[in-house]
């Protein structure tokens, strides 16, 4: 009995001392937090994310690493588990003692971080295109704000060119991101004379597998005489069923063209797109630009992930911005100390994969281009529309009134992430 | 100390078990705190304060655990939807704690919070008054999944719904509690929940001091949850619960009326989540639906079976060990941890029926007064479709 | 007389000549202006392509519309080109020789935007409504009465007094319908053209009177539509109706495909299988590869490919599912709960498995041409060729499991196991291989779901999840232990779902299912056909 009692106790403390041990360790290299989930409803997503930073830090190590130091890559998995995430964050930040973090892909994964960054006080990035209405200190974020991604796109089908849309349906998964970028788009298309009568919104929950009923929804509302045109905020897994049916319904894109912010090559590639061309996607990146960066970004994706049909999406290219910003922000400031990069990442330049430079702003979001492209036979997104020029991220939507007044920029006089004004106007009059 | 005592609390210490794991307790208790404030960070022994968080919601996990263990190794009740009441009750934390932010949100409107002045709602929807008062919020923490538990208990018991089709239909309550709370039209934040507390009780939610606090808080409540277990299981209530268990139509022709039996302690289980749920929100530092998912309240049964149930402290020392196996693996295996946790539920079923304290005779609890017909039953709930066994007792 | 008819030829041949001259130059300058980076542009060469009534134009407008149309960077001539392997073949257009091949960098493609689509569907459809195929003219009248040009009148007349088939002459009336509605200079024709619209009672013609109903000039055109579209919306509203029945039993079917097998593993042996999921993933996996293998082998079976999938997803399952029987659940009879713990162990491991072997991306699975696009019984009610075939294929399912059960010796050793192990066991059943075998056919029917599965949702190692509580809903409200039970509940769940969801929204529709069900379980505390006996009490 004592023996046993003993033998407990004894693993007790050993998985004890094994977690307090675990903090004490050397920095002599610099370290990256990878917080990408690898299991759970995420990893469809995430997990080329992670490959595509492991990629990236092999690259820069291949260079010389930074500041005469190697990199060295932390990669956790929060198993698409919210509350995880924040544990796994304040594991990196505390215990790993990392530099800085890229991670996350949902918008509650990066609400429930969030506070962890800004007490700990590290830096986190964030690739994926979200709702905006944030900017933290502690975040950048590389992925688009509506503004750089849903009105572009709408403006592009409200255009001649586009097909003239009169009529509007919005389809979304009932979380925050549609919700918001619906808010936005419903304000900007009244603002453009749009009714309320030509306007039909509909959520779905997460996952949702059987689209009949709205596939027949939609067919139904586009034949009221005027020119239809669907914005889709559908997220994940239920895309596939989606288009699957869209494509068995025969909805057409020539009749109801159908735009999405979240299905890029990625989401693509699990789809026979043949019925589906000329549905459109807007985002920031295409893999088929053609530029000499894009094509040695995709050969060099290609070779180390070793499979030949692997494709690069949007949030990779805003991962790989992210991170040579921070590496240039880094040698800049010569130190990985966070206060010291965050001030050397504004106004930071790095050339985009698709042409142009992408800049970091004050506010924590990117300058960068828009495009609006149609899906093609291969699985493809082809550029059929695109921006003169980058177009800055807005934090706050300039189409929701209690959001307009407020301005993000982190550098003096304001300092602020939500005010109305500069929080340290006193002095700086 | 085998022999029945009339000394008060005499009930905790009539195992030995119970008497290692309330020990345990009370040394980690006071340790912690301890190895936190007054050893200096430099030390080996220094207890950071992300290990006081992490720590916390192992207990907070554990008094979940706890709750389970209460209905299904002493009343046979296997309920495939405890995460909702533990969701509940964070819920009902989280409210406070959101109301508690007042002006301090992003948008800075005093009475709503940040996700409703975005969704355009002009006041604070009835179900959210008086979450103001923490008194009012705490005993949120209890009614609202304890009522949950007796309207769902009431009806199903008297019905006799058992078994099997009791697990599954726990699990559509809770699927449909998710699907519920998913919604932003319901008024709880939809997807993103309820995220952004500042401060609990006056006190910053961050601060060192704070997170000590509900870890003791945390650790408390689970000396109690253990308490009030002990205290069910030792008396003659628990007697019956374990009659109910073991042969439930035999105990209903003796003349006991079941479902109140099972119906009682189902609420205090579910109350005992609803507790667990308020402690670890503020400790997580957010609440989501994803609480109520199907699979959270699949593995909290897991963590009781690893663990072994029917002892209170084997279904904690199971939600402890899978939950630190998890926050373990996650990072020092970040592509196989889930064949790591994956196989060892199955090495534990095959080989360690009885779970792991189960297996340790030192923590067999001495129930000689059971027949052995009635352990043996313990491994065969009742209600299962499976081919009756010739030992299979209970025939009416 | 004859004078006059020589005239009349002569002056047409004069007439046609210098046409023809214009028309050719036309074609190529047309051609040489498809490479602009303007779309603007890129429409007046099609246009001008298709008005050139030059033979080449179908071919490079067709070529353009399957994005087969190249311009060469190094000397900008557009071509025709097909990929085979790693190069293009290049066809001139102009002379439709073949002029070699390139691979992709030398080439660029000629983009073409939605716009361009629909223009080239109608110009494609004005160029081939007199084609000897009918199914390309079926697609021609179609494409034309979308296009609706006003400039097609005169071959649509020719094309509808040649026509034979009576289906396609209906389509042909239905484009000359719309144009005349939309374009006639007289009302009164435009009201008759809306009166014969009014037949078809289908969404596109309701998109068109609606348009017109609000946009015309003349009042009695506008009322004229108005009518008319009353009368296509109550239609539509009748086959809505029937169009919901179909998809209520369509969701029905999927439910019915996922919880059959479980109606075995769950209901009839009493193994709580939380991997069934899994099962019914790969299932959908051993599709995706199945189709991989014939897509670089044989990729003429294509359209078999499922075929093929069906026995090899059962296959695949079904030994694995033996696999699990012989070394996890067999150790577990007698303890059902702990199968819970067991399986749910397993299930991690196959997802984690499939990830780490497939990588965690979607995998592709082609729908085969049989399989895609929609049979219209009228415009109002579009049954998808995939939902029927799902339906055809679980109805098949269930009637083969029956048969085992009913009608053969080891249906009948399985049940004798089931109602009785000790007493089969002394009449000489070996138990141990007939569980073995019973997980086995319950594992493989869930692959084969997949192998269904796979036709509408994702192919991710996720796959299984999504299924897994709807199986296990659907199993116990029609009652464990019973494949009558499990068919009347998934179609029934199917059904009262859809009818909910257009009044509710798809969410809200959902949870109340689930607390009907919770309640139905109150009422009949072991489901719609409960098993009677003393075996169910134990």
């Amino acid at each position: 009995m004592t023996n046993k009692l003993r033998a407990l106790l004894a693993a007790g403390t050993i998985a004890g001392t094994s977690l307090i041990t675990g903090f004490a360790q050397a920095a002599d290299t610099i370290k990256v937090g990878v917080l990408h989930s690898l299991s759970g409803t995420m990893a469809i997503s995430e997990t080329t994310l992670k490959d595509a930073m492991m990629m990236m830090i092999e690259d820069q190590n291949a260079k010389g690493g930074l500041l005469g130091k190697k990199l060295e890559a932390v990669v956790v998995d929060p198993a698409s588990n919210w509350p995880l995430f924040a544990e796994k964050a304040r594991e990196l930040i505390s215990k790993d003692k990392v530099d800085v973090v890229f991670g996350c892909w949902t918008s509650v994964s990066r609400k429930s971080v969030l506070p962890v960054f800004e007490e700990l006080n590290s830096l986190l990035f964030y690739p994926v295109q979200y709702e905006g209405e944030e900017s933290s200190r502690n975040v950048f974020y590389t992925g688009a704000a509506p503004n750089q991604q849903a009105i572009p796109a709408v403006d592009y089908l409200m255009s001649e060119e586009g097909g003239e849309a009169k009529r509007w349906v919005l389809l979304g998964t009932d979380y925050v991101y549609p919700r918001t970028t619906n808010k936005i788009l419903r304000a900007y298309l009244k603002a453009k004379g749009v009714a309320e009568a030509d306007i039909m919104e509909n959520y779905t929950p997460f996952g949702h597998s059987d689209w009949q009923t709205i596939v027949s929804d939609v067919k139904k509302f586009a034949s009221a005489g005027k020119k239809t045109a669907v914005v889709s905020t559908i997220n994940g897994d239920a895309n596939v069923p989606f288009y699957k049916e869209l494509a068995n319904q025969g909805v057409k894109a020539e009749d109801i063209p159908v735009v999405a912010f979240s299905v890029g090559e990625e989401e693509l590639a699990g789809l026979d797109t043949g019925p589906l061309v000329g549905h459109l996607a807007a985002w920031n990146y295409f893999m088929s630009v053609d530029t000499p960066e894009n094509d040695a970004f995709i050969a060099q994706w290609k070779a180390f992930i070793k499979d030949d049909k692997r494709v690069t999406n949007d949030p990779m290219e805003a991962h790989y911005i992210g991170f040579k910003m921070w590496a240039q922000a880094v040698e800049q400031a010569g130190t990985t100390d966070v206060d010291a990069v965050r001030q050397a990442m504004y106004g930071q330049e790095v050339k985009n994969l698709t042409g142009g430079v992408a800049v970091m702003n004050t506010n924590h979001h990117l300058s960068k281009p828009v495009m609006v492209g149609e899906i093609q036979p291969d699985g493809q997104l082809e550029t059929v529309w695109e921006t003169e020029g980058v177009v800055k991220g807005d934090a706050w939507s300039d189409y929701i009134p209690e959001s307009a007044k407020l301005t993000a920029d982190w550098t003096y006089p304001w300092v602020c992430g939500n005010c109305e004004k500069p929080k340290f106007a006193v002095m700086a009059e | 100390m085998t022999q029945p005592s009339n000394a008060p609390f005499s009930f905790l210490y009539q195992d030995r078990g119970g008497q290692i794991f309330l020990s345990l307790l009370l040394a980690v208790t006071l340790l912690v705190p301890i190895l936190n404030v007054a050893v200096s960070p430099e030390s080996a022994l220094h207890v950071p304060s992300y290990m006081v968080s992490l720590l916390g919601k192992y207990l907070c996990f554990a008094l979940l655990a706890l709750s389970v263990d209460l209905i299904w190794g002493f009343a046979g009740i296997l309920s495939l939807g405890h995460g909702a009441f533990f969701a509940l009750g964070g819920y009902a934390m989280g409210m406070h704690l959101m109301r508690q932010i007042g002006d301090r949100g992003v948008y800075g409107d005093p009475v709503l919070p940040d996700f409703m002045v975005f969704l355009n709602w002009q006041e604070l929807p009835w179900y959210w008054y008086g979450f103001d008062s923490f008194a009012f919020a705490a005993v949120m923490v209890l009614l609202v999944p304890g009522a949950l538990a007796f309207l769902f208990g009431w009806f199903a018991f008297r019905s006799r719904v058992t078994g099997v089709y009791l697990s599954i239909i726990t699990q559509a309550m809770t699927y449909a509690l998710m699907l519920a709370f998913f919604r932003n039209d319901m008024g709880f934040g939809g997807n993103n929940g309820l995220t952004d507390f500042k401060d609990i009780l006056g006190y910053d939610i961050q601060g060192d001091g704070t997170r000590l606090a509900l870890f003791v808080a945390s650790a408390l409540a689970l000396a109690l949850g253990y308490g009030v277990g002990r205290f069910i299981a030792a008396s003659r209530l628990g007697r019956v619960l374990v009659g109910v268990r073991d042969a439930e139509s035999r105990t209903r022709f003796l003349g006991y009326r079941v479902e109140y039996y099972k119906l009682f302690v189902f609420c205090v289980s579910a109350m005992l989540a609803g507790i667990a749920g308020a402690l670890y929100v503020p400790q997580v530092g957010i609440i989501n639906p994803s609480e109520f998912a199907p699979a959270n309240s699949i593995e909290i049964v897991i963590w009781v079976a690893v663990g072994g149930r029917g002892t209170l402290y084997g279904a904690v020392l199971g939600a402890i060990l899978i939950n630190y196996g998890k926050t373990y693996f996650t990072g020092a295996l970040p592509e196989a941890w889930l064949y790591v946790l994956g196989s060892l539920f199955i090495l534990v079923t095959l080989f360690l029926p009885k779970g792991l304290v189960g297996s340790l005779p030192a923590f067999s609890l001495p129930r000689k007064q059971e027949s052995p017909q009635a352990h043996a039953g313990e491994d065969k709930p009742s209600d299962t479709p499976h081919p009756p066994s010739p030992t299979s007792e209970a025939r009416p | 007389m004859v004078f006059r008819m020589l005239s009349v030829l002569l002056l047409m041949g004069g007439f046609l000549i210098p046409t023809v001259a214009f028309a050719a130059g036309s074609f190529e300058d047309a051609l040489a202006n498809l490479n602009s980076r303007k779309f603007k542009d890129k429409q007046q060469a099609i246009t001008r392509i298709a008005e050139s009534g030059d033979a080449r134009a179908l071919v490079t407008l067709e070529a353009l519309l399957a994005g087969q149309l190249f311009t060469r960077k190094s000397d900008k001539k557009v071509l025709i080109g097909e990929k085979s392997h790693e190069v293009y073949r290049l066809t001139d257009p102009l002379t439709g020789q073949e002029t070699g091949q390139a691979p992709s960098k030398e080439l660029k493609k000629i983009r073409i935007n939605n716009k361009l689509r629909g223009l080239l569907r109608g110009a494609i459809g004005g160029l081939t409504l007199l084609s000897p195929d009918p199914d390309k003219r079926l697609a021609a009248a179609d494409a034309v009465f979308k296009a609706r040009s006003a400039d097609m009148v005169p071959v649509l007349e020719k094309a509808l007094q040649r026509e034979e088939e009576s289906q396609i002459q209906e389509r042909l009336a239905r484009a000359l319908a719309a144009i005349q509605a939309s374009h006639n200079q007289d009302p009164a024709q435009k009201v008759i053209a809306i009166d014969q619209l009014s037949h078809y009672s289908e969404p596109d013609v309701r998109a068109l009177l609606g348009n017109i109903a609000q946009n015309d000039e003349s009042e009695i055109v506008r009322d004229a539509a108005q009518k008319a579209l009353e009368r296509v919306e109550q239609d539509l509203a009748r086959w809505a109706l029937l169009g919901n029945l179909f998809q209520g039993i369509s969701l029905g079917s999927v439910l019915l495909l996922a919880a059959v097998g479980l109606a075995i593993t769950f209901g009839v042996m009493g193994v709580i299988n939380m991997a069934h999921g899994e099962l019914v993933m790969l299932g959908a996996y051993t599709t995706f590869v199945v189709q991989d293998v014939i897509r670089s082998a044989a990729p003429e079976l294509f359209e078999y490919s499922l075929f093929i999938a069906i026995p090899a997803a059962f296959i695949v399952a079904g030994s694995v599912g033996m696999l699990i029987e012989r070394s996890v659940i067999r150790y577990l009879y007698g303890r059902p709960l702990e199968t819970l713990l067991a399986t749910w162990g397993l299930s991690l491991i196959l997802q984690q498995f499939m990830r780490t072997l497939f990588g965690p991306t979607n995998q592709e699975v082609g729908t085969p041409d049989w399989m895609s696009g929609f049979v219209e019984i009228t415009g109002g009610l579009v049954l998808t060729y995939n939902r029927i075939a799902i339906i055809v294929f679980s109805l098949f399912v269930v009637l083969l499991l029956a048969l085992i059960l009913r009608k053969t010796a080891f249906g009948l050793q399985m049940r004798a196991v089931t109602q009785n192990r000790p007493m089969a066991a002394s009449m000489g059943i070996r138990t141990g291989v007939v569980d073995m075998m019973t997980f086995g056919l319950g594992a493989g029917i869930a692959g084969m779901a997949g192998v269904a599965l796979s036709q509408i949702d994702n192919v991710s190692p996720n796959l299984g999840q999504t299924y897994i509580i709807d199986s296990f809903m659907v199993v116990v409200f029609g009652g464990v232990g019973n494949l009558w039970g499990t068919l009347v509940g998934a179609f029934s769940i199917g059904i009262v779902n859809k009818f909910l969801e257009p009044v509710s929204g798809a969410v809200l529709g959902k949870i109340i299912v689930l607390v009907a069900i919770i309640l139905f379980i109150q009422k009949r505390p072991r489901g719609l056909f409960a098993l009677k006996g003393r075996a169910v009490e134990s």
